[in-house]
């Protein structure tokens, strides 16, 4: 008799949703982390707080993973990577590698959820600077320094009087070959803003943008708020390059409503990195034979009625594996996937024996 | 570039004398303590449903949008150039008010425009040349218009009996049931005791200073006409 576990690759809010589920749901489910500790990205990065509301990340995602690594169904690995799949639909033989050595896991689903890493803004292609000058950072960079409650120039130390996001660095860029909208990058700068300008009083804070993509709740939670109340200054026109000028930062734009070009001196310039698929999604896809979307991502194959499912039977995937995606998107298509992957075993053992596919327990 | 404006352009102040950045930055403060303001401005969209709107927009380079924008930006160098020319291509009808975020660019308007005044900007002298003339006549006589501006030939378009009303204007008025209209060098009869009460308005509503601040000329001739009629009614300003 095949295996009634359920894999799931990657322990961050998408994968963690989706093992908690499936052990909810009676499952037996093994959770496969290749990093030390569960989280993910908002626990790997630092994230400060979480997009809408600010409440501190790494109090809400050590409970979210409590419910896993408290479920006496759910078996968590930690750096333990995926190194080989064998078998067939129903019946798969994952390879499990971590320091104590390889071993076999066998399973009759898998839910990958490897999710996205921040774009590189030191390409090539971005004037930006990033490596190039201190003061220049990434969205992740200042999530860091507002978790430690201290924002501060990193080439002295100093307290910024003039800060500014540039909005969609490495996504919507044809150069690039990110050719979408990372989704989260509005709502997560217009976060740190709030937060920035809530922690220092006297720094200007402006955000240059191409179209604030504030939807849903998120115009009332964050934008409003952010304009109306603290006082952020929006304005549509992306920076060109920036500039060193003494000990600041030149940002070059135009102020395109207003129909001009502008220069502004600024002591800080933060990034607003996009979503790319994370190492580990590429990689994961290729292990369990998924078809990826032209940037990497793996590719719902029955989007948008079905977004979980992949181009082979018995994987799914969920969170920022399938593309961007915000905590709500990426926890929703979590329990998704999970219960994708149970119905699927239960229609297997349905059908070995000669019961109906459709199965209610 | 000046300290906190985006602009990188040398400021236009509509060909009048540039004053210092500390002074527009002055104005900016009186036009956002007004009570009002707050109520006028929320953020902007930069949408342009204000312009849309605007039957000014449609005649002058005037944009609500940018007055809405600069306050928001707190642009003192562009908003001491809107002071001294946009403003005062709004009509202040309000179509403006459709905004989605509740903002008044039009109220905004008003606010700048009275900061303006009071503090005898160019832009203000100059739109206010024209009423000097008429601010008299309102104070001199009670009324604005009078019967006796309607000349044969100044309005042609009003059709071929202002000819003769002109003409017997007199009789014409005399005609009237009210007693108080058998007038043709004032709009109607207005007792000097209402000229007094007028001026005591203007005087506590900050009307007169203004007037002073924009014409000083008139604002002394408006006190002489007044001098006499307030001690005949014992009253000391």
């Amino acid at each position: 008799m095949p295996s009634d576990t359920v894999a799931v690759i990657g322990g961050g809010p998408a994968g963690l949703r989706a093992a908690q589920t499936i052990a909810e749901l009676g499952h037996r489910v093994v959770l496969i982390e290749q990093h030390h500790e569960l989280g993910g990205r908002p626990i790997q990065e630092n994230y400060a707080g979480i997009t809408p509301h600010g409440e501190p990340a790494e109090p809400l995602l050590r409970r979210m993973a409590e419910l896993v690594t408290t479920n006496p169904l759910a078996e968590v690995r930690l750096s333990t990577e995926v190194i080989g799949v064998r078998g067939e639909p129903g019946d798969f033989t994952l390879t499990l590698e971590s320091v104590a050595g390889t071993e076999t896991l066998d399973v009759g689903a898998a839910v990958l959820a490897t999710g996205f890493q921040h774009f590189d803004p030191g390409r090539e292609t971005q004037m930006y600077g990033y490596y190039e000058f201190p003061d220049v950072i990434a969205l992740q960079d200042l999530e860091g320094m507002l978790k430690e409650h201290k924002v501060v120039r990193p080439s002295n130390g100093e307290t910024p009087k003039k800060l500014c996001f540039v909005q969609c660095v490495g996504s919507r860029d044809r150069h690039i070959g990110n050719e979408y909208c990372s989704k989260v990058c509005c709502g997560v700068a217009s976060k740190e803003a709030i937060e920035v300008r809530q922690l220092l009083p006297d720094c200007q804070v402006y955000i240059f943008y191409i179209d604030m993509r504030m939807y849903g709740y998120w115009e009332s939670q964050i934008y409003w708020p952010a304009q109306e109340k603290h006082h952020v200054q929006y304005v549509k026109g992306i920076i060109t390059e920036v500039l060193p000028k003494g000990d600041k930062l030149i940002v070059r734009g135009e102020d395109t409503t207003m129909g001009r070009p502008m220069e502004l001196a600024m002591d800080m310039v933060v990034l607003s990195v996009g979503m790319e698929p994370s190492a580990g999604t590429r990689k994961m896809s290729r292990l369990f034979g998924v078809a990826q979307n032209k940037y990497g991502f793996v590719r719902a194959a029955s989007s948008p009625l079905d977004p979980v499912s992949t181009s082979r039977d018995g994987i799914y995937a969920c969170g920022a594996a399938l593309g961007p995606a915000d905590l709500e998107d990426a926890v929703s298509s979590g329990s998704n996937a999970a219960t994708k992957a149970i119905s699927f075993i239960r229609t297997r053992n349905a059908v070995a024996e000669g019961r109906d596919a459709v199965v209610t327990g | 570039m000046t300290q906190s404006s985006a602009i990188y352009k040398v400021p236009d102040v509509a060909g009048h004398t540039d004053v210092s950045y500390e002074e527009k930055a002055r104005l900016f403060a009186e036009v956002k303590s007004d009570v009002r303001f707050s109520d006028y401005l929320y953020g902007c969209y930069e949408c342009g449903i204000c312009v849309a709107a605007c039957p000014s927009a449609r005649f002058y380079d005037f944009s609500p949008r940018r007055i809405a924008q600069a306050a928001a930006r707190e642009d003192v160098e562009l908003i001491y150039q809107q002071m001294q020319e946009d403003i005062w291509e709004c009509s202040q009808c309000f179509s403006c008010l459709r905004c989605p975020r509740g903002n008044n660019p039009g109220g905004i308007i008003t606010i700048m425009r009275e900061v303006s005044i009071n503090n005898g900007l160019n832009s203000a002298k100059e739109a206010l040349g024209g009423y000097s003339r008429i601010i008299y006549k309102i104070m001199s006589t009670g009324t604005q218009v009078s019967p006796d501006m309607l000349q044969p030939d100044a309005f042609p378009d009003w059709g071929p009996e202002t000819g003769d009303v002109s003409n017997n204007l007199d009789l014409w008025r005399r005609a009237l049931p009210s007693d108080t209209l058998h007038t043709t060098s004032t709009g109607w009869d207005v007792s000097e005791r209402t000229l007094v009460e007028l001026y005591l308005i203007w005087f506590h509503t900050g009307a007169l200073s203004m007037i002073k601040d924009v014409d000083s000329g008139l604002h002394a001739i408006l006190q002489e006409i007044m001098e006499e009629r307030l001690e005949d009614e014992g009253i000391e300003l």
